[in-house]
């Protein structure tokens, strides 16, 4: 399959830079798969699993929030928070979905907590599924 | 020797070494934690400078294009996140960013949300209201924290909470200077440059290019906010080395003084009591 330039840039700095042959991401309307020659195109992340195919070596992350943008044949992804499926600490991330659960079935917490550990129980999701594709 | 004995210059001079030991030893530690925070710096930036220019073409390429967060009003109620330092010692890092944002302060109603230890005390004494201290220790706060920050803070901005936000942080200019600062975050403002929007114009946006922008905005402010707080940790760093840095030479300038006296001191004794010798025999 044709490469093309990919670069994956988090606030931790960057995580990828090189020739990919397909990447596959969860934008805010579902999954998406761009390939080279995609059109120039914009669209903001959801939280999910992304897929990086280079030399042929297919690598599972989870990726989540930010934005994902191709201009010129340049695929640029530049997302919140993005962890290759070897590197995530699965016990973390079951801790995180734990204190995440207790917070939604306690009838006191107020709507702030409540966004914030559904968010927390998201993103704990996406972790533990991507964990298990290593 | 006029009064002053040996014995008490020695302990000065011990005390003295002993203060020159810890601000020596202060220095090191800020200068290893200043490498780390120039690191994180470096590494973040590529990352705001993709966002900006992507949210820069958004509003470039639809030039009537509408959302509240552009939105300018008058304002009458202003939010300050200040981002100050944990600790003192830091030569005037703390005050000179703390005075910088009170002075703004006074213009108009303000509520802040203080970010590390010393912005929090400085406020509560000044008993202006603050959002949440819960972010007193600016050295635990991460990224995440800063996207839970920064979605609050939009929610609030779109409920008509605040009719602008700042933020005060210290600009890491070089390892010895950095200068303090107010940046507005929210309205965002617009470029006035117009570059090569041509082929801009056939961007395709999932869904449309306002709700990618609405949805974006937040993380953009997420992102805004940890570079802000990198910045500000390398500058309380630096900070920190200076002033420890000249006084560790202030130390040295002391005991190098302190021990002319202690052996004029002793000479003087040496000498009486030779006097004294060859006065008696």
């Amino acid at each position: 399959m044709t490469p093309f330039p990919l670069k994956i840039v988090t606030p931790d700095g960057l995580i990828f830079d090189g020739q990919a042959e397909k990447l596959i991401v969860r934008t805010t309307n579902g999954d998406v798969a761009i390939l080279a020659r995609h059109i120039n195109y914009v669209a903001a992340l959801g939280m999910g699993r992304a897929v990086v195919v280079a030399d042929g070596k297919r690598r599972t992350a989870a990726c989540i929030g930010g934005m994902l943008s191709v201009v010129d044949g340049e695929v640029t992804l530049v997302p919140t928070t993005f962890e290759w499926a070897d590197k995530i600490d699965a016990n973390r991330a079951e801790l995180s979905l734990q204190r995440a659960n207790k917070v939604l079935q306690d009838k006191n917490s107020t709507n702030t907590d409540i966004r914030l550990a559904e968010a927390r129980l998201h993103r704990a999701l996406v972790r533990k599924n991507v964990a298990s594709y290593k | 020797m006029a009064g002053v004995s040996t014995k008490e210059i020695k302990n000065r001079i011990r005390s003295m070494e002993s203060t020159k030991q810890i601000t020596k030893a202060m220095e090191m530690v800020a200068a290893s934690k200043l490498r780390r925070a120039q690191a994180q710096i470096s590494n973040s930036r590529p990352y705001f400078q993709i966002f900006y220019s992507a949210i820069q073409e958004i509003l470039q390429a639809n030039r009537d294009f509408q959302s509240p967060y552009l939105l300018e009003l008058p304002v009458k109620k202003r939010l300050y996140i200040v981002i100050a330092g944990d600790r003192g010692l830091a030569g005037g890092y703390n005050s000179n960013i703390l005075k910088l944002v009170y002075a703004e302060m006074e213009q108009t109603e303000a509520v802040v949300l203080p970010i590390g230890k010393k912005a929090v005390d400085f406020f509560r004494a000044r008993k202006i209201p603050a959002l949440t201290e819960q972010y007193a220790e600016a050295a635990d706060v991460d990224i995440g924290d800063c996207f839970s920050i920064s979605k609050q803070l939009s929610s609030a901005y779109l409920a008509r909470e605040f009719d602008e936000i700042r933020v005060a942080y210290t600009t890491f200019v070089s390892v010895l200077s950095q200068n303090p600062a107010t940046m507005r975050l929210l309205p965002l403002s617009r470029d006035e440059q117009t570059g090569e929007p041509v082929s801009r114009s056939r961007m395709i946006y999932e869904q449309d290019s306002e709700s990618v922008f609405a949805s974006i905005v937040p993380e953009y402010l997420g992102g805004i906010l940890y570079g802000a707080l990198c910045e500000s940790r390398a500058s309380e760093q630096a900070a920190r080395r200076a002033a420890m840095d000249s006084a560790t030479q202030n130390a040295d300038d002391m005991i190098a003084d302190l021990s002319l006296k202690f052996n004029r001191a002793r000479q003087a004794a040496i000498t009486q009591e030779i006097t004294e010798i060859v006065a008696g025999s």
